[in-house]
């Protein structure tokens, strides 16, 4: 009920030319399609700079120190909560922290609800240049991705699966991940190399390990679960199988056109029907 | 994507064939071995483990080995998988692949964007793949080995009132499914495993003018509730599905609903190709109790008086043990199993209940046994075939049930009104041994505690039984005889099943308890 009254209200505050009608029915905009809209988003942000960025930092990135607001462009609490909830946060607090109720006009409230969303907004949500298309090519070809990420249940084992990745990660952190890797690998992928059965190396990434034993996967796809003397099979390597010079490798319209493919990677129906009602848009996204 | 992809999937296809082992549809009718490779264990449901290097002589050194905490958990309901090794857990709307062996993570799947959080009763596999249902009724296949997502489905709305706990079965190409509602009729499905599409479904309340509408006057047959929210069984040589259904909507009322209400609190048998019903036996004609028939049906080979029948066996919630040849659905037995039992006074020789007078939920209140927890639920049975034994989880309870006349609304949380627990006649947990010729108790063992558990058993050929007790032990006693052998405190109410399964010729014992999940094997010397 809740988020049907919210709706509404949003659909009031911005006027009916935002909805979308979808299947003969009205559909509210939601506030990630908001995210979208440059003058909600402005005013928002310009709004964000007087009210918020004391705590929260300028652009959300989170205060220092005590009573210091939360890093709003990472937070998973940000990302999950309904549009509904996430504009009540601003307009009640949040009691028994340091964070203020605003009592603000709806329009107002939505346009800050729209800015913080656009700050957070998964991949999926956002308009991204790029041909998904060729974006595959390089996927598969000269970006060589497919041999270490799996994209619906194809591809290889030693970095994490991509099916999803538009739904649950940021358009720059995808950027980041591709241009900026980490120097260490990230938990759960930690690269190992192991004897293989023809005598020679093989490659795996080591899932969890204590002193008593570690769970690996290897680059065919079998699981390795090693306990006690057997972990001396395994040689844990210093540097990430991710590759470090795709900023070399690939031009800047590759990167585009990755970034266009990945964002477009979810498994539930609903995130792909949003992103198909997403307005075509040439303009890169910051 | 998938389409997109396609193209490539000829140049990569050597991916596929450097895959891990693959579980086969004919592993999964072998039954239980040193894997567990449903969340029934074998398709009869008989949770009977050949594993016996724990039995009544060496159980004094059964001892914890890993205790895994599954955040946010709350109450885990789930009975977990055990593939090679490999444990794949449930959680609400997520699955976890663990070392059997230490407990450590290999890997997590959550599924994202999901807004309801149900309890989750476990997962399914085959070849390289693990299935699970989400709260939103969604299908998710994932690979095995790495949890990569293969694909997503709906398949019933949470518009429509539906939520999804169970545990999918896979039989042959397909995996079934069931959901629980709100009152709108509910329904069996079989998914394809490749791609998640519905192959059949088989709705539990017939249409307008089918075989069986009849058995509800007027009623509107598109909220009639009669969920699927448990996993049936399966018998590979008559290929046919025994699933268990649920309650009529609205539960404590039924004066909008005259009749039978079929298929409500029925087992239907169901062809596993094409769906269609092949017998159906309802227990609780016309039910004003919530006594869903939602028990695990168990499959056994069996002489029943004097010829070898295929029997199907079932204790019932509604306090009477049942026993039904599964080829047509006979009626052939029905025995009471707990002593507070007031609603009928026995069984006629079709299997309909001889209803006690003026035992329907009333305005002021009426004292039925057993309560609406049930003489039994949907926690696990299991069975000693040697020893021709069925253990189940008794609760003696009764109740005072009320119910009121109001227009049944859809999804409004409307069910007619409810019941109330009778504080000075606190109900009691006991393990029972059914013969299960005759349906006798042969032995029981009492258990102590609030009685508000939901935790069931694993019979074993270590000559044991495990099963939770009231008070948060998992217990082991002799099979024969009942008598208490060991017993460990895991220090939260239980609502999940013992399962085992072995590793390198180790064998171990896991139950989820709490958000935990504890996994036991013998001190080694």
């Amino acid at each position: 009920m809740k988020v049907r009254i919210a709706a509404i209200l949003l659909t009031l505050s911005l006027g009916t030319s935002l909805a979308f009608a979808q299947g003969g029915t009205r559909r509210p905009v939601s506030l990630t399609q908001l995210a979208e809209n440059n003058a909600a988003v402005e005013a928002g942000e310009r709004r964000f700079k007087q009210l918020c960025s004391g705590c929260h930092g300028a652009r959300g990135e989170g205060g220092q120190g005590e009573g210091q607001g939360p890093n709003l462009v990472t937070s998973w609490e940000v990302r999950r909560v309904s549009d509904a909830s996430l504009a009540e946060l601003i307009r009640k607090g949040i009691p028994g922290t340091a964070m203020p109720p605003f009592a603000l006009p709806n329009e107002q409230i939505t346009e800050l609800a729209a800015f913080v969303r656009s700050l957070n907004a998964p991949a999926i949500s956002v308009p991204v240049p790029g041909d998904p298309a060729a974006g595959e090519a390089i996927f598969v070809g000269k970006g060589g991705c497919l041999n270490c990420h799996m994209l619906n249940g194809q591809g290889g084992y030693l970095g994490p699966d991509l099916s999803n990745v538009g739904a649950t990660r940021r358009l720059d952190e995808l950027r980041n991940a591709i241009l900026k890797p980490s120097s260490r690998a990230s938990d759960g992928y930690t690269p190992v190399e192991l004897a293989a059965p023809d005598g020679g190396r093989m490659r795996g990434i080591v899932r969890r390990y204590s002193n008593w034993s570690m769970q690996i996967l290897d680059e065919n796809g079998r699981l390795h679960l090693l306990h006690g003397p057997e972990m001396k099979k395994a040689v844990i390597q210093s540097k990430p199988w991710m590759p470090n010079d795709y900023e070399q490798r690939l031009t800047r319209e590759d990167i585009n056109d990755l970034l266009a493919l990945l964002s477009r990677q979810a498994v539930r129906a609903q995130d792909k029907s949003e992103a198909s009602m997403r307005p075509a848009s040439p303009k890169p996204v910051r | 994507m998938g389409k997109v992809i396609s193209h490539s999937v000829l140049i990569y296809s050597f991916f596929l064939s450097t895959l891990a082992a693959q579980v086969s549809f004919e592993d999964l009718r072998q039954g239980l071995t040193q894997n567990w490779l449903t969340s029934i264990g074998d398709y009869a449901a008989q949770r009977h483990s050949p594993l016996s290097q724990v039995n009544t002589k060496t159980i004094s050194r059964l001892t914890p080995k890993w205790v895994r905490n599954i955040q946010g958990a709350g109450e885990l309901e789930m009975t977990p998988l055990v593939y090679e090794g490999v444990m794949y857990a449930t959680n609400s709307n997520e699955l976890y692949a663990l070392d059997a062996a230490t407990g450590r993570e290999i890997w997590r799947y959550e599924a994202t964007g999901v807004r309801r959080r149900n309890p989750n009763r476990g997962a399914a596999i085959l070849g390289d793949r693990v299935f699970f249902v989400t709260s939103d009724c969604h299908l998710v296949a994932l690979r095995r080995v790495s949890g990569g997502v293969l694909w997503d489905r709906e398949y019933a709305s949470t518009r429509d009132g539906f939520r999804c706990t169970g545990a999918p079965l896979v039989v042959k190409d397909k995996v079934l499914v069931g959901v629980a509602s709100a009152g709108k009729t509910c329904f069996v499905a079989a998914l394809s495993v490749d791609t998640g599409k519905e192959v059949w479904r088989f709705r539990t309340v017939p249409r307008k003018g089918e075989p069986g509408s009849d058995t509800w006057g007027s009623f509107n047959l598109d909220w009639g509730g009669a969920p699927t929210w448990t996993t049936g069984s399966y018998d590979p040589e008559l290929n046919l599905l025994y699933w268990p259904t649920g309650n009529p909507w609205p539960d404590f009322y039924a004066g909008d609903r005259p009749g039978d209400n079929l298929y409500s609190d029925c087992v239907l048998a169901l062809d596993a190709d094409t769906g269609k019903m092949k017998w159906y036996f309802q227990f609780v004609p016309h039910d004003t109790h919530d006594w869903d028939a939602n028990e695990q049906p168990v499959l056994i080979n069996a002489n029943f008086r004097g010829s070898p029948r295929k029997l199907l066996i079932q204790a019932n919630r509604n306090g009477f043990y049942y026993i039904l040849d599964r080829t047509n659905g006979e009626f052939l037995l029905a025995q009471p199993f707990v002593k507070k039992l007031n609603w009928a006074t026995g069984i006629d020789a079709k299997g309909r209940p001889i209803v006690a007078p003026n035992m329907d939920p009333s305005p002021g209140g009426t004292y039925v046994c057993p309560s609406v927890h049930g003489a039994t639920n949907w926690w696990a049975p299991s069975v000693n075939p040697e020893l021709g034994l069925l253990f189940v989880v008794a609760l003696e309870e009764c109740e005072t049930y009320y119910s009121s006349a109001q227009k049944p609304v859809p999804i409004s949380g409307f069910r007619g009104t409810g019941h109330t627990l009778i504080s000075s006649e606190p109900g009691e947990f006991f393990l029972r041994a059914l013969d299960i010729r005759t349906g006798k108790i042969r032995w029981e063992f009492p258990m102590p505690g609030p009685a508000r558990m939901w935790a069931g058993t694993l019979a074993t050929a270590g000559g044991l039984v495990f099963t939770a007790d009231d008070a948060g032990d998992l217990v082991a006693v002799d099979a024969s005889t009942g008598k208490d052998l060991w017993h460990f405190y895991m220090g939260s109410n239980l609502r999940a099943s013992p399962m085992s399964f072995a590793i390198g010729g180790k064998q171990y014992v896991s139950i989820a308890a709490g958000s935990n999940i504890f996994t036991f094997a013998l001190l080694e010397d």
